[in-house]
């Protein structure tokens, strides 16, 4: 299509080029041949003029020689005006009284009529030549002279020009003037040579007199009409210009229009005829000027629209030929594209480029559809091993203890975040008798699958080898045993395990080849677990591993943690290491073990922030709250201290079921016991502090004698004299009835004795009873 | 403290086990009022294995012994244990409750 266009463009600008410069050519051909008439019909007018002048002029010359007699010079005249058939008529006309002293007018006239040559004396009341042009002009200025046309009425009656030439005679050595001698060319004379010019088929000439008259115009009618005038009813301002030009005797080819009887647009070629100061015009039609030209661009027209169809039908048959094939083979690849792997491919004989292509394309189609099968099966079996990765990595993680144990010896959290959908991390905690904690940790060198289940036959192993029947290291040797034994990956664990006695705090250990873990002091400081050098589990049957014992302090925090945390990435490919870790936990030694594993876990994610999580991040907090702090023993005296919390509430209920058993209480004195407590300690910890913060309370339980129980209870709240208060009102009715009161009306009720003093700062509830 | 809720044609058995004290009254609390706002105002709460009640304990009873009585409805107690029904007499509750001394006879009521 571009090439057909860029053809298209390149035949027009030919075309235009070739035309313009063509109708140059053509115009300058015209105006060569327009000259070349106009000058030969200037010449054949000037041949019939030339003899006109010669003749009155040579008679004139004889006419004023001595001796000549007018007479004479008539009869000669005469004999040229029957000779010449372009002359109409000659004339003799004197200055009044020249020829007679009684003749005032006297012009005697010589001309043709159609019955022949007639004579007669022009001068008259009538005619009175002395004005008329051809007598005035040569009089006036001193020269012979041809008139403007016109219609010679009383002398000649006809149309015609005349030419005067004026005679002398010398009087006293002057010149005088003494009349002219004429002769008159009818204007038909020209009528023949000029109608005999044919230009094209309606191109024409015509004649002008000087001042615009015509003389012959064979397109209009209306002769002796000014060409002026005629130029002046057409509105070219070229055509007016052209005309005054014209009638100054200039020469010239211009454009003109209405200078025609049909208007239309023409040529006008002008030039003078010299001897009379006439002006000839050629002038033709533009249209016929180019006519021929016309046609011939019109057949090239043809020509060229034929050449470009043909070179089109032919360019669309031969790129319709090359095209179908490979448009057969697009729609085969979008039928292949959308899946359609069996779309038949279109079968090309010739052994050409395209048959090449769709050679390769059938290829190509072939080792796609293979390779498709290939994948779906591939993908299907992908699908299936990671919908069976996160079954395993849901049972693994339903392997890992999330039930807390809750006991007000020790706050225990852990945490195991996998880096893949089924990691090698493990914790573990248990209890072996009920002061005896286990708690464990460890790190399968690997991932996925393999390392999962080596986890799970690990704490498996832990599970069921660890016992307070043998030393903690001899239970690790066993599982290190096991895990050789059944170990053809030669897979590894680190490990760590302790076992904790609530009761004391005291704490002992065996390390597998783990990171070392952290006691978290109070004071914030944080220690490093010594190592007992062992090799990780699974690597040789008959490695020694020894264990020893740390006494860990009520308040002390031990942190367990994989190198997940230690080795996290961040995105400058910095470890998060153990100085962070130290300096993380060194603020956190009065947060519950919940916070400080979930802290951690976020520190350790927002350092690696961006990165993508390269191996398990495995956390276990365990603080050791102690035994013996919130309580003082002694035979007679208890004393408890609770923070002013609701579930602190469970203390009371122990500590009375404690000394119920001690003291041998009836069931009901206990029950009162714990009823009234509740009641007070309820009424403090809702009422007692408006601040929010945690305050501390103590109950101090003593037996003064046989069967009394004193019970002291403190607390720094606002003060509050319980004794003061108002108790319940039995008689109202049911929808008056309050709860308000009732607390401390049980107390007033089910105790033998209740005081109150405020100590200080402190309210002190002391109550008696007896219970044998 | 435990709560086993019991449906039977006349009411709504509600069997509570265990301690019910400042730590676990909100549990009672939001099963009583379920129960109304469903309608059930025939409610009889079971007592027998009911050791221990404090104030807080009361309070929700009380509450839904005001409901139930509004909603023209019967809350009844039955099989109270000695030390329970010493703290109902100590509180004056024991005037307002109906209490019976077994299941079958609450039942009667209803």
């Amino acid at each position: 299509m571009i090439f057909l266009a860029g053809l298209l463009t390149i035949f027009l600008i030919a075309f235009i080029y070739t035309y313009i410069f063509s109708s140059k050519i053509l115009l300058e051909e015209g105006r060569k041949n327009a000259a070349n008439l106009t000058d030969l019909t200037i010449t054949r007018i000037e041949n019939i003029l030339q003899p006109v002048q010669i003749v009155p002029t040579n008679l004139v010359q004889a006419l004023e020689t001595p001796g000549i007699a007018g007479k004479e010079i008539i009869r000669l005249a005469r004999e040229y005006v029957i000779e010449s058939p372009e002359v109409f008529g000659s004339c003799l006309a004197y200055e009044p009284y020249v020829h007679s002293d009684k003749e005032y007018w006297y012009a005697p006239y010589t001309y043709e009529t159609s019955s022949g040559v007639r004579f007669k004396n022009l001068g008259s009341r009538d005619y009175d030549y002395f004005n008329l042009d051809w007598y005035r002009l040569p009089k006036l200025m001193n020269h012979p002279v041809w008139t403007e046309p016109y219609f010679d009425k009383g002398g000649g009656d006809a149309l015609m020009c005349t030419y005067s030439v004026p005679y002398y005679k010398v009087e006293a050595g002057k010149r005088v003037f003494k009349g002219v001698l004429t002769m008159d060319i009818s204007l038909s004379s020209f009528e023949r040579i000029i109608n005999s010019v044919k230009v094209f088929k309606s191109g024409y000439a015509f004649l002008v007199s000087k001042k615009g008259r015509i003389i012959n115009y064979p397109d209009l009618v209306t002769v002796n009409e000014n060409i002026l005038d005629i130029a002046r009813k057409g509105n070219g301002i070229n055509t007016i210009r052209a005309i005054g030009e014209m009638l100054q005797g200039k020469r010239g080819f211009v454009r003109v229009d209405g200078l025609r009887a049909k208007k239309d647009p023409s040529f006008l070629y002008y030039a003078p005829v010299a001897s009379t100061g006439w002006s000839l015009g050629i002038i033709f039609p533009e249209k016929e000027l180019f006519s021929d030209f016309i046609g011939f661009f019109r057949r090239l027209i043809i020509i060229f629209a034929v050449c470009v169809l043909s070179i089109l039908i032919t360019t669309v048959l031969i790129t319709r030929r090359l095209t179908i094939p490979i448009s057969r083979l697009v729609d085969a690849t979008h039928r292949i594209g959308q899946g359609d792997f069996n779309a038949l491919l279109p079968i090309h004989r010739s052994n050409d480029e395209i048959s090449k292509l769709t050679n390769a394309f059938s290829v190509m189609q072939e080792e796609l559809s293979t390779y498709l099968r290939n994948l779906k099966e591939t993908t299907i079996a992908k699908e299936k091993i990671e919908s069976e990765l996160k079954i395993a990595h849901t049972i693994q993680m339903g392997m890992l203890p999330t039930e807390f144990p809750s006991r007000k010896e020790c706050d225990l959290f852990a945490i195991l975040e996998s880096a893949k959908e089924v990691g090698g991390d493990l914790y573990d905690f248990f209890f072996l008798d009920s002061d005896h904690l286990c708690v464990a940790i460890g790190d399968v060198a690997g991932k996925g699958v393999p390392a999962a289940l080596f986890m799970a036959i690990t704490r498996t192993l832990l599970r069921s080898n660890i016992s307070l029947s043998i030393s903690l290291h001899e239970a690790i040797q066993r599982i290190n045993q096991s895990l050789v034994k059944e170990n053809p990956n030669q897979m590894f664990v680190t490990f760590w395990a302790g076992i904790i006695d609530l009761r004391s705090g005291e704490m002992e250990f065996c390390n597998a080849g783990h990171n070392y873990p952290y006691i978290l002091k109070k004071d914030g400081i944080v220690q490093k677990i010594p190592q007992t050098n062992g090799l990780p589990l699974g690597i040789y049957n008959e490695t020694p591993y020894s264990s020893r014992k740390i006494q860990i302090l009520q308040g002390e925090i031990l942190i367990l943690y994989t190198d997940g945390v230690t080795e996290a990435l961040n995105t400058d490919q910095e470890f998060y290491g153990d100085n962070k870790l130290v300096q993380l936990l060194s603020g956190l030694e009065s947060k519950t073990a919940n916070e400080i594993g979930l802290k951690l876990a976020g520190d350790v994610h927002a350092f690696s922030m961006g990165h993508e999580q390269a191996d398990d991040i495995t956390i276990l907090v365990m603080i050791y709250e102690g035994m013996n702090t919130a309580k003082t023993y002694s035979m007679d005296k208890i004393k408890v201290t609770l923070l002013n919390q609701l579930d602190e509430l469970e203390k009371i209920v122990d500590v009375v079921e404690e000394i119920s058993g001690k003291w041998g209480l009836p069931s009901r004195v206990s029950m009162e016991l714990n009823l009234v407590l509740e009641e007070l300690f309820t009424n403090i910890v809702f009422y007692a502090f408006d601040d929010g913060k945690k305050h501390e309370l103590q109950i101090e339980f003593e037996r003064t004698g046989e069967g009394i129980i004193k019970i002291r209870m403190i607390d720094e709240g606002k003060p509050f004299n319980l004794l003061t208060k108002t108790t319940i009102d039995f008689n109202s009715p049911l929808e008056d009835r309050k709860v308000g009161g009732l607390g401390i009306h049980f107390v007033k009720e089910m105790m033998d004795h209740v005081e109150y003093e405020r100590d200080g700062n402190k309210n002190v509830v002391i109550l008696t009873r007896k219970f044998s | 403290m435990e709560l086993i809720e019991q449906k039977t044609e006349k009411c709504v058995i509600v069997n509570i086990t265990g301690r019910l004290d400042t730590t676990n009254y909100s549990l009672l609390e939001k099963k009583l009022t379920d129960l109304i706002e469903n309608h059930e105002d025939k409610i009889l709460v079971e007592c027998s294995k009911m050791d221990y009640v404090s104030s807080s304990g009361l309070r929700i009873l009380l509450m839904a012994l005001k409901k139930v009585t509004m909603a023209k409805g019967k809350f009844v107690l039955c099989n109270l244990q000695d030390n329970i029904r010493e703290i109902f007499e100590i509180s004056g509750f024991s005037n307002i409750f109906e209490i019976y001394p077994s299941q079958e006879e609450a039942l009667k009521v209803f």
